[in-house]
């Protein structure tokens, strides 16, 4: 008890010293913690771009990298040269069944999807999408054609990298592979006057719709999804391909199985591009704020433990000779170092406390400061760059970029928002704690080796 | 066991060394000295500056520890004493005074007297504040001036307080260290007189002082030069009687 009073009468003793220290405190600690959520605020947008990216590898026939299937109707304009896959102008590599048996062997690869697109230009179907008002057109022309896509996993329907409602009907089960069965575009439906339970004949096949389903743009539901074989069938694809989605276990992984895929295959035979590639283009801003705010938070985290010795040193070294007198007088060690326990842990605690309610308001200040320029996060230059432009791509790389920009929400960085996560939070209590243990135990230690001869002795 | 021949010394010091490291050189500031400190008396430890008078005081008070050599304060082993037995021997068997008072500056008169007390425990806080009232009418200061803090007393005040204080848990060796060094030559002859008054019965006080004029006062003289005892240490019977 006598330890007790003694510290709250120090503290109170003297006011101004006992406010400046906790305000020191505060800062310190508050700008290490500002710095701990501020890091943990940035890798914690990394990782939920990196989902938002997926896990998985596309593989294509050489020589599509970009997209599958490519509709022109202006040439092209991207930098990249594009294919299409279709029967009648396949001058790039053919994929094969045989070609992708690897696949399945290599580590980390836990499944794959096989597909492939075709136009149909018959008479059965006729495209959703009419030439836009003004623009001249080919003779002849009656619009784009049918986008006709084999797969066999209609369960997560994409179309032009968009996920696919169904809003009428069903799509085909796994156990379907072989059913001639359809899933057809809203828009692609209504042009044609479709519904469930009716039936299209293509190129002599009849198919029947048991669902459709919706997008939400344009091309995207100018398209009829069939299971792969019975696409395969109908446009007489043999055992082709023209894409491979890869699903590898973790994003940790997608770099290595993709150069293994590239090793396997050949990339004379297959151009296998994975979304590490538009997870890098997407986060690199966000990667390197998160990189300069954990320098910062080290730097914090040494400057406060640096700023909290010198100042609570400060302190104890002003207070020394009194230390040595209390000891000369009959205070053991242990009141003198319980009596500066106490003292400091008071005022580290509620400096902590401080620091910690300063934090999150000021965090996300300081979040938004080290964000360059959200702008630079989206935009044609990711989607396009270097390759052939995102109206001509729809399936490619510039799509997943699109689509994980699109997410991030009117740029990558400016959705960084900072959160009390339990892990921040255990995490800055942590640190606060180590602060206030490093601002409490050594002067303690250190008082309990004053010897009073020493200190009382240049007076 | 008790010694005969030292069976009537409150302090007995046998070959005590203690030596100082200033950078490159050891100076021995306590260089193999003997003693003994009778009960009851008034003893001057004299010498210039830097003679070892403070060391051999911080010695005898347990605020430092000898190299080598023996320190015996009423049969206790001081030299070797370590810990708790330590701190209760600063507590309870010696008092200091120091040159330059040592008060503690946030503490009234009144609470440093009783701040030894408080330390040693045993007595309730009324308790404590009646007997440093005592302590401080007996040793002088006016009781209007018991709840001045030390900023607010005279150089002569702020010692009587500090006397008062090594008063506190009466024991029986009180050590001065240059009391007067600081006061002006009145009031360095009233708190001779006051310490004087103090060596009676089984305490014993001990004064060290480079004033040939306070060693005067003394009862017993032992001078010191560069680390050692000058000679065989005089017994002198007090003149003035203070």
């Amino acid at each position: 008890m006598t330890v007790i009073r003694w510290a709250g009468r120090t503290l109170v003793r003297s006011p101004l010293r006992t406010i400046l220290l906790v305000g020191v405190l505060s800062v310190s600690i508050g700008l290490a913690l500002i710095m701990i959520t501020v890091n943990g605020a940035f890798e914690d947008r990394v990782d939920e771009i990196r989902a938002q990216v997926g896990t998985d590898i596309t593989v294509r026939p050489a020589g599509t990298f970009g997209g599958g299937f490519a509709i022109r109707l202006d040439g092209g304009t991207g930098g990249g040269s594009v294919e299409t896959s279709s029967p009648d102008q396949q001058t790039q590599q053919v994929l094969t069944d045989e070609d992708i048996e690897p696949i399945s062997d290599v580590e980390h690869v836990v499944g794959y999807t096989r597909r492939i697109s075709a136009q149909y230009s018959g008479d059965a179907l006729q495209s959703a999408i009419e030439p836009p008002a003004g623009v001249q057109v080919p003779e002849g022309f009656t619009g784009p054609p049918v986008l006709v896509a084999g797969t066999e996993d209609a369960s997560s329907l994409t179309a032009f990298g968009e996920e696919a409602e169904i809003v009428e009907g069903r799509t085909f089960e796994s156990d379907e592979g072989e059913a001639e069965v359809a899933v057809i575009g809203q828009s692609l439906a209504e042009a044609n006057g479709l519904s469930v339970g009716d039936t299209v004949d293509l190129e002599g096949t009849s198919v029947e719709v048991i669902g459709v389903f919706t997008t939400g743009t344009q091309f995207g539901d100018n398209q009829l999804v069939l299971p792969l074989e019975v696409a395969r069938d109908i446009f007489d694809r043999g055992t082709e391909i023209d894409e491979v989605t890869v699903r590898v276990d973790s994003a940790e992984n997608v770099a290595a199985v993709t150069e293994t895929l590239r090793e396997t295959i050949g990339e004379d035979k297959a151009d296998v591009t994975s979304q590490e590639t538009a997870f890098d283009a997407i986060s690199a801003p966000v990667s390197d704020a998160a990189s300069s705010s954990q320098v910062a938070m080290y730097a914090a985290l040494i400057a406060s433990a640096v700023i909290i010795l010198f100042s609570v040193g400060i302190v104890v070294r002003q207070r020394i000779k009194e230390i040595g007198i209390l000891k000369a007088v009959g205070a053991s060690g242990w009141h003198v170092t319980g009596q500066m326990t106490l003292e400091t842990l008071f005022i580290a605690v509620v400096a902590a406390a401080i620091g910690a309610l300063a934090t999150f308001p000021l965090a996300q200040g300081v979040a938004d400061g080290l964000v360059s320029d959200p702008a630079t996060a989206t935009g044609p230059q990711f989607i396009g760059g270097g390759g052939p432009g995102i109206a001509e791509l729809p399936d490619g790389p510039g799509a997943i970029v699109r689509q994980a920009a699109d997410t991030a929400g009117g740029g990558v960085l400016g959705g960084v928002e900072v959160a009390v996560s339990p892990e921040v939070f255990v995490y800055a209590l942590v640190i606060a704690i180590g602060l206030a243990i490093i601002a409490t135990i050594i002067p303690a230690w250190y008082v309990g080796r004053v010897k009073p001869a020493e200190v009382l002795r240049y007076e | 066991m008790s010694n005969p021949e030292t069976s009537g010394c409150t302090a007995v010091a046998e070959n005590v060394v203690k030596h100082f490291n200033t950078g490159a050189t050891t100076v021995r500031a306590v260089d193999d000295v003997s003693f003994q400190l009778p009960h009851g008396r008034m003893i001057a430890l004299r010498g210039p500056s830097g003679c070892g008078k403070s060391t051999l005081l911080n010695l005898l008070g347990a605020l430092d520890r000898p190299d080598s050599g023996r320190i015996t304060v009423g049969g206790q082993d001081i030299g070797a004493a370590r810990g708790s037995r330590e701190v209760a021997y600063r507590r309870r068997s010696v008092g200091f005074v120091f040159q330059m008072f040592n008060l503690l500056p946030h503490l009234t008169a009144l609470e440093n007297v009783a701040l030894p007390m408080e330390l040693a425990g045993g007595l309730s806080g009324d308790a404590r504040r009646r007997k440093a009232g005592v302590l401080l009418e007996r040793v002088g200061l006016a009781p209007e001036k018991h709840l001045r803090r030390p900023s607010r007393l005279s150089g002569g005040e702020q010692q009587r307080v500090a006397i008062a204080r090594a008063l506190a848990n009466d024991p029986t060796l009180i050590l001065a260290d240059e009391p007067t060094a600081n006061l002006d030559s009145t009031t360095g002859a009233a708190i001779i007189a006051l310490l004087r008054g103090l060596a009676e019965g089984d305490r014993t006080v001990v004064i060290a002082t480079h004033d040939n004029a306070v060693a005067q006062k003394a009862d017993l003289v032992i001078s010191m030069r560069d680390g050692k005892l000058l000679g065989k240490w005089v017994e002198e019977e007090a003149t003035t009687g203070a």
